[in-house]
């Protein structure tokens, strides 16, 4: 067998193992995705008998559609705004539970929170920042600290629900981390040593350019997280004071679900959201990637 | 016994078992149990009312033969899988809704409409129940739905935290304030620190919205024009209620911040008066709060009553089935005949008069004043719009209360959105 005919035949083997992944990832993903394209295009509404093709007039009514505006900017106000302490607390986590006697039950106490649902945490979230009852204002009260409603007050209710959200993945970017710091060869630290290299420099020189792919996973994984921010809002805030936390998803579900089941304008609101998240992922791949060679 | 002189061979005597079992089995006998139907069952009933529904389903089951299958879900996402599963012929036979949901679901040919002679063959008439809960279930002149109960607000008083602001009468029962100016004095008296005197609304966060209807109703103003063509939350009575409920936290400082828990902030002892659902007594009682429920005061120019009743509706089926639709209708009549029993366990007040005069519900205070205020219940619009005009008063009656936007922008703002919601 000529070695074209063999690679050839390699290759088939190896499209056939894929084909049941790739055709349910086409029946599941692609399909969906295509199928709200088109609806993007139309009045589609759940209770309609048929829909009616409107051209881009969804996507002109978004430009002109101010709550959709803001939902956005708050939207990217969440990501930029937590995107630094997702990045350090676990990190910094994940440097002091690399070693140590307690390690592996720390990892495990920090890991918790991210085996609770979203509305687990959203609920015990509530509880704590309640105003009135909670323990947090409590606790604040006693050391005569002044205080407010954190979730009801627009200068702090999206940095509450950032604040959860830490409390809440932490542990997951911890675990992700740790499985970083372990592929880092031991005998670069031990070789820095020698030179004379304390633990800041090993950290700057060696650690933190050799967890450039773990970053580039953590930041990408966010933002996309980020951009998609829902379970949270809802739960804590319900997208107030007002709209100050409202977010794109939380839009996009209202009015899919609970304005009208307003399909074709959900869909529109869906593929903006989809073309945003293209962007920043794009922009983070090409500010992130380099050769990692140990 | 020789073979050759058995009567019955083997084979004859098995088949002869086979054919009479058979025959035992096929044969109609008069009286005999018929297999009775089972229906699915879909509503919101996700709180203690729901443990209730499930005693009286397996009592009815019991009694009927006639199984349920329930499926329970919160409100929201009930009413999305109705819009969903009902087009694709996947809905139940039953569905429990509110009231406000029934004209766009019937707008929407999601249920089944009633015509008067079947409801009336079954025992259900329009004089049997108070006039708001009897026609909550008419859209554009069709009958879609019946009333089971009457979720309502009420006004809790908190006991210690009135007495100890010296607002008892000679009798050691707290006083009911009979005004607005009354009810902020009242109010101020108990706000101390973090103790609050007054709030109006459910659960966080910031659920205002019905109360806001509460007292848009009471000052004769309401979400649309009485032609439901246009947004009224613009016109000076509904502006008079908005800037009633941003003084309250801002100029009489008598309410606890937004997104507080009222309800646990009343069972804690930190709020002295509450305008809230009925569903929270039953609760309150188990959490051993001292407390006494009273009409909801009269704020505005009428003392009106928000009220959001229950109603049994059939969404429609891709192929009708007798047997089941009939079963549907077994346990909406059983259910409205034992619906004291529901009333006493579930706090809810019936819909239906008959049970009012049950002197176990007559003899619960709380029943008696959720009874008392029966005159008083309003229900919202009956435009397909509603729910969708709900959703976006919530932020900005929300907006108002946490002084985000003044009252007078907030209120136009509301009317700009709610008369841009779509056909």
């Amino acid at each position: 067998m000529s070695p074209g005919r063999r690679r050839r035949r390699q290759a088939g083997t190896a499209y056939l193992f894929l084909a049941p992944g790739l055709l349910l990832f086409a029946v599941f993903r692609v399909y969906p995705l295509l199928e709200g394209l088109q609806l993007s295009f139309t009045n589609a509404r759940l209770g309609r008998a048929t829909a009616q093709f409107v051209g881009l007039a969804n996507y002109t009514r978004l430009a002109e559609d101010d709550r959709f505006h803001v939902s956005l900017v708050n939207t990217a106000f969440y990501t930029l705004a937590s995107t630094l302490p997702i990045l350090a607390v676990p990190l910094a986590l994940a440097l002091a539970l690399n070693r140590g006697r307690l390690r592996n039950l720390l990892r495990s106490v920090f890991f918790f929170p991210f085996t609770l649902s979203v509305v687990t945490v959203g609920l015990a979230w509530l509880w704590l920042l309640d105003p009135v009852v909670g323990p947090f204002n409590y606790y604040l009260r006693a050391l005569g600290v002044p205080t407010r409603s954190w979730l009801a007050d627009p200068a702090t209710a999206m940095w509450a629900i950032i604040l959860t959200t830490v409390w809440w993945v932490t542990g997951y970017y911890l675990v992700i981390y740790l499985a970083g710091l372990q592929d880092i060869p031991r005998d670069l630290y031990e070789a820095a040593a020698l030179d004379g290299a304390g633990g800041w420099r090993a950290f700057w020189s060696i650690t933190l350019p050799l967890l450039r792919p773990v970053l580039l996973f953590v930041v990408v994984t966010h933002v996309i997280g980020s951009f998609q921010l829902f379970g949270q809002v809802f739960v804590l805030t319900g997208g107030g004071p007002g709209d100050a936390t409202r977010t794109v998803v939380q839009h996009l579900f209202e009015a899919a679900f609970q304005n009208f089941f307003q399909f074709g304008a959900a869909s529109a609101m869906a593929w903006v959201l989809f073309a945003v998240i293209l962007v920043f992922s794009i922009a983070q791949f090409r500010l992130l990637r380099g050769h990692t060679e140990y | 016994m020789d073979r050759a002189h058995s009567a019955v061979s083997r084979r004859s005597f098995l088949t002869g078992v086979a054919v009479t079992a058979t025959a035992a089995t096929v044969w109609p006998r008069p009286g005999a149990a018929q297999p009775k139907a089972t229906i699915t069952y879909w509503n919101g009933l996700t709180g203690a009312d729901g443990k209730v529904m499930d005693e009286l389903i397996d009592r009815f089951t019991k009694e009927t033969g006639i199984r349920i299958e329930q499926q329970r879900l919160p409100w929201a996402e009930l009413y999305a899988k109705l819009q969903v599963s009902v087009p694709a012929g996947e809905g139940p036979d039953l569905a429990l809704i509110h009231t406000v949901e029934v004209p766009h679901f019937a707008h929407d040919g999601v249920l089944e409409t009633i015509d008067d002679a079947t409801a009336g063959g079954k025992g259900f008439r329009g004089e049997d129940y108070l006039p708001a809960t009897w026609q909550g279930g008419v859209y554009q002149g069709k009958r879609y739905s019946l009333p089971l109960d009457v979720p309502q607000h009420v006004l809790y008083l908190n006991v210690k935290v009135m007495k100890d602001a010296g607002l008892v009468g000679a009798d050691g029962k707290p006083k009911v304030p009979a005004s607005r100016d009354e009810l902020v004095t009242m109010a101020k008296a108990m706000t101390k620190g973090e103790a609050f005197g007054f709030a109006i609304g459910t659960m966080n966060p910031g659920r205002y919205t019905w109360g806001f209807h509460n007292l848009l109703w009471q000052n004769g103003a309401n979400i649309y024009t009485p032609d439901l063509k246009r947004a009224a939350v613009a016109e000076p009575a509904a502006l008079e209620v908005a800037e009633f409920f941003a003084a309250l936290p801002h100029q009489h400082k008598v309410v606890p911040p937004a997104n507080a828990n009222c309800r646990d902030a009343f069972i804690a002892g930190r709020l002295g008066m509450w305008i809230a659902g009925s569903w929270n007594f039953t609760g309150l009682r188990d959490a051993k709060v001292d407390f006494v429920a009273a009409p909801v005061p009269r704020l505005f120019k009428q003392p009106v009553v928000w009220s959001m009743p229950h109603q049994y509706s059939f969404p429609k089926v891709k192929t009708a089935d007798r047997a089941r639709r009939d079963a549907a209708w077994a346990h909406v009549r059983w259910m409205t005949d034992h619906v004291a029993e529901w009333t006493l366990k579930a706090g809810q007040v019936s819909a239906s008069r008959k049970a009012h005069g049950d002197p176990r519900i007559t003899g619960d205070p709380v029943l008696k004043t959720l009874l008392a205020q029966a005159p008083n219940w309003q229900v919202g619009q009956a435009t397909p719009k509603w729910v969708a005009a709900e959703n976006v008063t919530r932020p900005i009656v929300e907006s108002v209360y946490t002084g985000q936007k003044p009252a007078k922008a907030a209120m136009e703002e509301l009317a700009k959105q709610i008369n841009a919601l779509p056909d």
